[in-house]
């Protein structure tokens, strides 16, 4: 639209006060038609019966996610406005929490919260006489399987992620060795395992070996979910993870800033996912800085 | 690629969150787009397309949450208007 | 007592399929053109796009894809169910079923694992396909 000069200034906007109203029954229900009749309610149950299966195909489980949870908790206490700031969590921590539908735990799900998050979206010519510095759209890709969990063969990957981020890197003209941080979208700890996977930083089975020793937390080579991400920043649906990704592109993130203030990458281009579904929709974007 | 006609995200509208009871879905959606356009410099006379994320169920005490009822309430007439399914 | 559980919605895609339950046969549509044996029933062969079926009854027997454990209840009826098992089974005709395994521990449910279908008459109209270990 905006290319096409339809539009010159995009809003694209998320609200929702799922904690504090009644709609997160009905959300639930509806969300899974007639399998309610046996009991499957909700995208937990939906994520957990992928997450098994992957346990079946290739090494991964809560030995692997544990990274993913702590390493996410790192960013979320350096970031005030995060809901889980001032709660650490440790390794014991996390396999020592409860099980909600097994193999996922509690600190395996996303945050229920209240609140909202906008962007404002314009073309680069507009952007430079903005008072920010653009969080340019370098590439974009989208790829959808649509099947539902019980029709899907792929819950264990690949998915959506694998064709969508391959398109993403080629639009933006960069390859994988150039990314420096990454926003991934992450109802679920194994949602960020998987997407990573698809989008080709390691193999099926290697995630524990690529996730430990702090890969994605403060410090790590690979910042993943600089907010704390929607399991311990906030809920806003692909919102949590672009609108982090921007901010970190304009260089506004205060204590969990990426580059020297967190030994890490100067983020020049910040890989951003979204998803949709039990991994029925998947969108990649690239953004970097002018 | 024409980097000109490349697009880019310019402002970012944040809400309270967490626990923040007696609000409706609609007002963190109105607070979040006001908080975006001040952010990028605009106003919201400028913003002429508006796409709102997932259409959930609306609280039994709420209206049913549309992109159409959120312009109403910015006050805005987009020539593109959506929701995404994502 | 009341059924308290959710129970199906009969519509004019599914009807055959539940009647079929009722009848104690899992019965699914077979494609007449390419023999794409289809779950849930539909207008149209998602292979093949054509509309003429024929439905079969399948014997029942097939292995799970994927399962998860229930410990928390969504819903008041299940209350009394947790931790309860809700798996994704392959028959051997090749659809597969959103279910739950019945008849053994959660904790002796793996993915691969051979079930048969057992039939859990819940209503005077309606009867639920679950599925329990084979043998």
């Amino acid at each position: 639209m905006l290319e096409a000069g339809l539009c010159r200034y995009v809003l694209i906007s998320y609200g929702h006060n799922e904690l504090s109203s009644d709609s997160l029954f009905t959300m639930l229900t509806e969300f899974s038609g007639d399998d309610v009749v046996f009991g499957h309610f909700g995208a937990t149950g939906g994520y957990a019966l992928a997450a098994r299966r992957a346990m079946h195909e290739y090494r991964t489980g809560p030995q692997t996610w544990k990274h993913i949870a702590v390493g996410q908790r790192a960013w979320a206490n350096l970031n005030p406005r995060a809901v889980m700031h001032g709660r650490p969590m440790s390794f014991d921590d996390y396999l020592s929490s409860q099980y909600v539908v097994e193999p996922l735990r509690l600190p395996d799900n996303c945050l229920v919260n209240d609140g909202g998050r906008a962007v404002v979206v314009t073309t680069l010519e507009r952007a430079r006489d903005l008072r920010h510095p653009p969080a340019v759209i370098l590439g974009l890709g989208q790829h959808n399987p649509s099947a539902q969990a019980a029709q899907s063969g792929a819950l264990a990957g690949s998915t959506g992620a694998k064709k969508a981020g391959e398109q993403a890197l080629s639009m933006a003209g960069v390859t994988r060795d150039d990314i420096d941080a990454c926003q991934i979208y992450d109802c679920f700890t194994y949602t960020v395992e998987v997407t990573l996977q698809d989008y080709g930083f390691f193999g099926p089975g290697e995630g524990e070996d690529w996730f430990s020793g702090g890969t994605i937390g403060p410090g790590g080579r690979m910042p993943v979910n600089t907010s704390g991400g929607q399991l311990s920043e906030a809920y806003y649906m692909g919102l949590t993870p672009l609108s982090e990704a921007a901010m970190q592109i304009m260089g506004r993130c205060g204590e969990r800033q990426l580059g020297p203030a967190t030994k890490t990458k100067e983020p020049n281009i910040i890989l951003v996912s979204d998803n949709g579904g039990i991994l029925q929709a998947h969108s990649c974007c690239i953004l970097g800085r002018i | 690629m024409n980097r000109e006609k490349t697009c880019a995200i310019v402002g970012v509208g944040y809400t309270p969150q967490g626990k923040v009871p007696g609000r409706t879905s609609l007002s963190f959606h109105l607070e979040a787009c006001t908080n975006a356009v001040a952010d990028a410099g605009l106003s919201k006379d400028d913003i002429d397309g508006l796409i709102c994320y997932r259409h959930f169920p609306a609280a039994s005490n709420e209206n049913d949450l549309t992109p159409h009822l959120v312009a109403q309430h910015l006050g805005i007439e987009p020539n593109y208007l959506s929701q995404d399914a994502n | 007592m009341a059924y308290e559980k959710p129970l199906p919605r009969i519509n004019g895609d599914n009807r055959q399929f539940w009647e079929g339950c009722k009848n104690h046969e899992l019965k699914f549509q077979k494609c007449a053109s390419c023999g794409h044996v289809r779950f849930p029933p539909s207008l149209v062969c998602p292979r093949c796009l054509c509309t003429d079926i024929e439905w079969v009854v399948s014997a029942g027997a097939g292995k799970v894809y994927t399962y998860a454990v229930y410990h928390t209840a969504y819903h008041d009826g299940f209350r009394e169910e947790v931790p309860y098992v809700v798996a994704v089974v392959e028959l051997r005709e090749g659809p597969r079923l959103l279910t739950n395994i019945v008849g053994c521990a959660p904790g002796e449910v793996y993915c691969e694992m051979p079930v048969t279908v057992v039939w859990e008459d819940i209503t005077p109209d309606i009867t639920l396909p679950k599925f329990a270990p084979s043998g």
